[in-house]
């Protein structure tokens, strides 16, 4: 006998009753507060409801009914994002994923696992690393975000210069659809299913196509050597050029980041400081990676580039401690911004890499003109460029102008020929953003595909595009004269 | 008749000279047309697929045909179009390491060219002296380095794709990571060109590596089990072979002269590391194994002749006999299960069979030639082992008519109504490539 | 709408007036660095044990942000995931920008309390212990002495075959039967010494807090201090006016009770050049003073200055050096970090430094050490259901195959106690400094034999 909840929202006991785990279902407003944003927290809106599914076939049962009721819905995981994809705009129902956050299964010899959407990143490569093995994508939030939101968000990291996103490491997917329908897609994570790539398309899709219940992921052997380096140069352009001669070379490095003098500041204030030299413009780490025999010829390579492009200093870690403060000075970086600025915005536009020197003097110039300070962190190995607009919500004015900062940062980057995002989604945040790089009809192409899985546009609506263009408009009126 | 007709129509965007007529549509492998079109611009082929649209023609898309075996159901198409002169490269920025082509470039010329820039595109596929880089990806075609290098949708960062209604769509762009709005390129990869003609592709490049190396371990009594437990503990090492290839003892005869199992495995990196994995993989040498190791020349050849076993079918089959290649797809390490059960056919079936199948990415092709019965009947058998092993099998060369009798993509998934829907939504009057792919989409 | 027109949408803008309306608003400026990252959510144990986002550092900050911002009252539902919180402290680990959660939660309790004085079980449990008992510490030791005697005097023998186990609540059921074997109080014994001189020279001179809790229930480890800090040269004095250091107080937003404690411990270590704790709660409480004092100017300045002063143990013995024993003690250990040892005053490789250098003892990794392990002052009396849940994940992460289970905190060793029994586990669980009491001991014995250093 299911206890009545104390609420007149008759859905909110329906909802209950197709939960089977303890306070399964959170209606308070005291308890959405917690659920009114994610890592994006300038637009906030409280959800009707959060439940806690613990099985695929308790996800469909709600999808189900909220596809029955029309009740938007969107899925939830450790609510990391940064554009805003878990934001309830209107009024959705939260499917959180958390609870269902097993490892299902490993299997080394064929180098797979199978995990539920709520697992932690960071935990699957710790559970497999006594076996000499890890899961690749590695988002800085990987200590707590989760691996289903990873694959909505197709989540970037660090190390994907070389191994690449999330969407390359997924080989499975089971998919609650928006009608409630559970399908499998990539069996055993069975390479190349005949049929559309489906698993490449709702990988990246921000949870508006379906939402993800089990995903198989490809998990990779340790490289047998880490080397990682750190370099201070005196000149922003010295160092991004480093960054090139160091490719031009004939090394994928696993990882080159890239801080700023003002993100070097944040990071020094914060949790993790490392001693960089506060004079210096631009740090670079670099990380090389494989089978060891070969990684001291990169290793003299790498140090001979940095000095070729006047590094000041350059030092190779000399402990896995030693290693693992740099990584953590750097990937705590946005987190860091809060000891310098009372908030941030953070923006996260991909140029070709040679166009980096220009890039960062236009992004100086913006943030002269806005009157903000603006700390660059990239990924530079893969033009990823995170340029954080410090701001004040409290000052008048100021969150409008970080706006319009940030929207100016991404035009730089669409304009010298790259794009808007590079691994945070567009959510809510760059959806008007999304007009430097499509047109109508390509924006419209996506609506298209979108409309297939997710018709009645219940599912996480009001994300990633903007309102139908003009171009967009006419078709679907001409679709309906024809049809 | 509709040939004049069609000429006539196009004269308005399409000079006579890219427009032949062809004599008879019919082919063999099917997938033809009653005018081939050679368009050499965007704009051409905007205009040829519009005009076809809006004049309900059917197109059927085609680089230089190596794969014109694969799929497809429908009688001859009005249409054919031909992107052999849609070829060449667009943009290289060097310090990038992308490369945004025409579709209709050769995949060698284009590795050439890459050469000189000691770059390369780290994609493998069948006829790389024939085939374009439009029909490799469009096939999702794929050989034995994806273990290292990965597939076509890897390797892809943006497309430029020609919708039915003439509207041109750019997916993706030109930097390496990208998630604004939905990974359209993936939908296009491998889709048989039945959503939009592939026009131009932009692809991230790696470094050439500075030594590659080939090492063939043969096992002396065909005992799979060997060879089992080696890759078992070669994959639990941190040697990073780029192909890990099982050769079935026919295949291995023709490649290196000598009929037992063989493991063909590659590295690539610079030369300490290469020759660090090449005396690993000494030590690691099971009892009565051979090892041989192949450099340059001798290496280049195997390649060579590796990615051009199967059938092209750019080239007339003039035998009677029949020819199919069937793609099965399985967890890495049923391969070995699947190489041995398409060997087996040799005698079971009396067909000439060549088979190999990566032990690192799961997938497996298999060529067969034979009296047409025992064709079928491999087929059959072939695809029931796929299944057995959870995986499936696709028949990517037969000859039309027995397509029709054999359904080249297997049973149609349960959400089908998703492909259906998204071939619906974006070429709602099936004008490009109709019935090329799974369950007649 | 885009998203311009989203933040000047009114319904957006939140500013409003507080309703926090007592005295000690939590500080705006501790919560002003949280960016909403969630970097923290696994870090927190009851984040990990219900999955729901109020009951994370993050969430929680956010609604002590909502209550300041007029969106939420101080109400029973805000208290909840308030009250939740272990105060373990993880989160500020992992912080990327030092958000100060702990704080901030005490200060929520502080409001809450005045708005909603305890009633009920919660509200006896808070009166006879927290305000008629631990700042007492002659009744403290009379319950010692009861204790003491029921003890050994057959009573608990007694006790356990009747019934009365099974009329009380079954965590204090769980409690009872790991009672640590009561002994005299160190401030008892010492009583008539002003101070306890160096057993060789004397180095320096530390004044010690020896705890209410620890001195009546594991005076034993209070004795093994005082062994182990004059054996390495150190004068020890005990402070006769200090008093319990209002920890518990303070966690349950009794925050007057421990400012009127802190004041009498200020006071009363006036004197002192270094105190030395041993219980990683009290340290941290009592490096924490100044939070408690930021209405008063006065006394905040004096709580810096005495806060500078207090260090644990473990960190004393390895800045000042001590005498490595030279016995083997053959003994497998694992070490758990007491949340106030690790990330309240981030001493995490000190006391795996003094297990490690005695001979013959055997490190065994623990997996999460660093997570609570749900004793968190008096909450697993107060929050027994989520208690024993974090209790029950840090169980699975204790290895198997070790004799001992170290830490710094006595509250951890009763739960942890509690944790080896429940779970039938046979491990020891001690503090590390009585380990390495034992091997000076040890030391000793061989000495006496006759057997020769080495």
């Amino acid at each position: 006998m299911v206890k009545k909840l104390k609420t007149n929202d008759k859905h909110i006991n329906k909802l209950a009753r197709l939960l089977t785990g303890p306070n399964a279902i959170l209606y308070h407003k005291e308890d959405l507060l917690a659920y009114d944003c994610d890592g994006f927290t300038i637009h906030k809106h409280l959800p009707r409801a959060v439940v806690f599914p613990k099985n695929t076939e308790e996800v469909a049962k709600i999808v189900q009914y909220c596809a029955k009721h029309q009740l938007p819905f969107l899925a939830r995981g450790a609510g990391t994002g940064l554009s805003g994809g878990a934001t309830p705009l209107n009024n959705e129902v939260i499917i959180s994923l958390v609870r269902m956050k097993k490892l299902i299964s490993l299997d080394v010899e064929n180098r797979r696992a199978v995990v539920e959407p709520g697992y932690i990143n960071l935990k699957l490569t710790n559970s497999i690393s006594d076996k000499g093995y890890y899961y690749a994508p590695d988002p800085s939030s990987q200590y707590a975000c989760t691996i289903g939101g990873n694959v909505a968000e197709n989540a970037g990291g660090a190390h994907c210069l070389k191994y690449g996103v999330t969407t390359n490491h997924i080989l499975g997917l089971e998919v609650v659809l928006p009608n409630g329908e559970i399908i499998h897609l990539g069996n055993d994570g069975i390479p190349d299913t005949p049929g559309y790539d489906l698993i490449g398309l709702i990988t990246g899709s921000e949870g508006t196509l379906g939402i993800v219940t089990k995903i198989t992921v490809r998990i990779l052997k340790n490289p047998e050597e880490k080397q990682t380096v750190l370099a201070y140069f005196d000149d922003v352009e010295d160092g991004s050029r480093a960054v090139s001669d160091i490719i031009s070379t004939g090394i994928v490095p696993a990882a080159m980041e890239m801080m700023d003098k003002t993100a070097i500041e944040a990071v020094e204030a914060a949790a993790f400081p490392v001693g960089h030299p506060k004079d210096i413009e631009a740090v670079l780490l670099i990380e090389v990676d494989g089978i060891s025999a070969g990684i001291e010829e990169q290793i003299t390579d790498i140090l001979n580039v940095c000095t070729s492009r006047n590094v000041r200093e350059v030092k190779v870690a000399e402990s896995e401690q030693e290693r693992a403060r740099w990584w953590a000075n750097r990937k705590t970086g946005f987190g860091a911004m809060g000891a310098i600025s009372p908030d941030y915005l953070v923006q996260d536009g991909v140029i070709p890499r040679s166009r980096l020197p220009e890039v960062l003097s236009r992004i100086n110039q913006i943030s002269e003109e806005s009157g903000l300070r603006i700390a660059n962190i990239f990924h530079a190995g893969d033009g990823n460029l995170h340029p954080l607009v410090l701001f004040d919500a409290n000052k008048p004015g100021d969150t409008e102008k970080a706006l319009e900062a940030g929207s100016a940062c991404l035009k730089v980057c669409a304009d010298v020929g790259g794009t808007i995002t590079g691994e945070h989604g567009v959510g809510i945040e760059k959806i008007e953003e999304m007009r430097f790089v499509f047109s109508d009809s390509e924006i419209n192409a996506q609506t298209e595909v979108r409309e297939v899985f997710n018709p009645d546009n219940l599912l996480n609506a009001g994300k990633l595009f903007p309102s139908p263009g003009r171009c967009g408009e006419v078709k679907k009126a001409m679709k309906a004269v024809i049809s | 008749m509709i040939s004049s007709t069609l000429i006539a129509e196009f004269a308005s965007f399409l000079p006579e000279n890219k427009i032949k007529v062809n004599d008879s549509a019919d082919h063999p492998l099917g997938n033809g047309g009653k005018v081939t079109v050679y368009p050499s611009s965007l704009d051409e082929i905007v205009n040829v697929v519009k005009y076809a649209n809006d004049h309900d023609r059917k197109v059927t898309v085609v680089g230089s045909g190596t794969k014109r075996g694969f799929g497809g159901l429908d009688k001859p198409a009005d249409i054919l179009l031909s992107l052999e002169n849609y070829s060449g490269i667009i943009e290289h920025t060097v310090g990038n390491m992308t490369l945004t082509v025409k579709a209709g470039t050769v995949f060698n010329q284009l590795q050439h060219y890459l050469k000189d820039h000691k770059q390369k595109v780290s994609l493998d596929a069948a006829w790389p002296d024939h085939a374009t880089i439009g029909g490799i990806i469009a096939a999702n075609d794929s050989s034995a380095k994806r273990l290292g290098y990965g597939s076509a949708r890897d390797v892809v960062i943006g497309l430029k794709t020609v919708y039915p209604d003439g509207s041109i769509i750019r997916s993706g762009g030109k930097v390496v990571k990208n998630v604004a709005g939905y990974d359209m390129n993936k939908l296009f990869v491998g889709s048989m060109g039945t959503l939009g003609v592939i026009a131009e592709i932009t692809m991230k490049l790696r470094p050439l590596p500075k030594d590659e190396t080939l090492v063939l371990l043969t096992v002396e009594n065909d005992d799979l089990e060997t060879i089992r437990s080696f890759v078992v503990s070669l994959l639990d090492t941190q040697l990073e072979p780029t192909s890990l290839e099982l050769l079935a003892p026919s295949l291995s005869e023709k490649l290196t002269q000598i009929p037992k199992y063989t493991l063909a495995m590659s590295f690539e990196d610079v030369e300490s590391s290469v020759a660090y994995q090449e005396d690993f993989l000494k030590k690691l040498k099971p009892a009565q194994t051979t090892m041989n190791v192949l450099k340059q020349e001798n290496m280049e050849h195997f390649w060579n002749r590796f990615y051009t076993i199967g059938p092209n079918g750019a080239v007339s089959n003039t035998g009677d006999e029949t020819v199919a290649s069937i793609k099965v797809s399985v967890k890495n390490l049923d391969v070995l299960e699947v190489i041995k059960e398409s060997n087996r056919l040799r005698d079971s079936h009396n067909l000439d069979v060549e088979a190999h199948g990566g032990l690192g990415h799961g997938i497996c092709q298999i060529h067969v030639k034979g009296a047409k019965s025992d064709v079928v009947s491999a087929i059959h058998h072939l695809r029931g082992v796929a299944e057995k092993y959870g995986g499936h099998a696709v028949i990517k060369h037969l000859p039309y008519k027995l397509r029709q009798e054999i359904n080249v993509w297997g049973e149609n998934p349960p959400y089908f109504y998703l492909l259906d829907g998204i071939k619906k939504q974006i070429d709602p009057k099936r004008t490009l490539n109709n019935t090329r792919f799974v369950g007649g989409i | 709408m885009s998203l311009k027109e989203m933040i000047k949408d009114p319904t957006c803008t939140t500013k409003s007036l507080t309703n926090y309306k007592w005295k000690e608003h939590p500080d705006e400026e501790k919560w002003a660095d949280c960016v909403h990252c969630g970097l923290c959510l696994e870090a927190c144990p009851t984040y990990e044990i219900t999955g729901q986002e109020q009951h994370s550092p993050r969430g929680r900050v956010h609604l002590i942000k909502s209550v300041a911002e007029g969106k939420l009252e101080v109400n029973e539902r805000f208290m909840d995931p308030v009250f939740t919180c272990l105060d373990c402290r993880a989160c500020e680990t992992a912080c990327p920008a030092d958000v100060q959660v702990g704080g901030l939660i005490e200060e929520a309790r502080g409001q809450i309390r005045q708005a909603m004085p305890l009633s009920g079980w919660k509200g006896m449990v808070s009166k006879v212990f927290l305000e008629g008992l631990f700042p007492y510490h002659n009744r403290l030791n009379k319950l010692g002495s009861l204790l003491g005697i029921y003890q050994k005097s057959g009573m608990q023998k007694a006790v356990r075959k009747t019934g009365l186990m099974k009329v009380m609540p079954q965590h204090l059921v769980d409690m009872e039967a790991v009672m640590p074997k009561v002994n005299p109080p160190a401030r008892k014994k010492y009583k008539n010494q002003e101070v306890i001189k160096a057993k060789n020279e004397s180095k320096q001179e530390v004044a010690f807090l020896t705890g209410c809790i620890m001195d009546v229930m594991f005076s034993d480890i209070n004795e093994s201090t005082i062994n182990v800090l004059t054996r390495n040269g150190s004068d020890v004095t005990i402070p006769k006016n200090q008093t319990c250091c209002g920890a518990l107080h303070v966690h349950a937003g009794n925050r007057e009770t421990g400012r009127k404690l802190a004041k009498q411990n200020i006071e009363a270590f006036k004197d002192a050049d270094t105190v030395v704790v041993n219980s990683a709660g009290c340290g941290c409480m009592l490096q924490d003073y100044p939070e408690l004092f930021r209405e008063e100017p006065e006394w905040q300045e004096k709580a810096e200055q005495f806060s500078k002063k207090v260090q644990d143990i473990s960190k004393y013995l390895y800045d000042t050096g001590y005498e490595t024993p030279s016995t083997p003690l053959n003994k497998r250990i694992t070490y758990h970090d007491a949340c106030h040892l690790a990330h309240g005053q981030n001493v995490r490789e000190e006391p795996r430094d003094l297990l490690i250098n005695i001979p013959g003892v055997e490190m065994v990794h623990m997996p999460n050490a660093d997570r609570c392990c749900g004793s968190a002052g008096i909450y697993n009396i107060t929050n027994p259901e989520m208690a024993g849940a974090v209790l029950e994940s840090k169980m699975e992460n204790v290895p198997e195959d070790v004799e001992m289970i170290s830490m710094g905190n006595p509250g951890c060793m009763l739960q942890m106690a509690m944790g080896v029994e429940k779970y039938g586990r046979n491990q020891k669980i001690v503090h590390t400094v009585q380990v390495l009491d034992w091997a000076y001991k040890q030391d000793d014995e061989q000495k006496e034999r006759g057997v020769p250093d080495g």
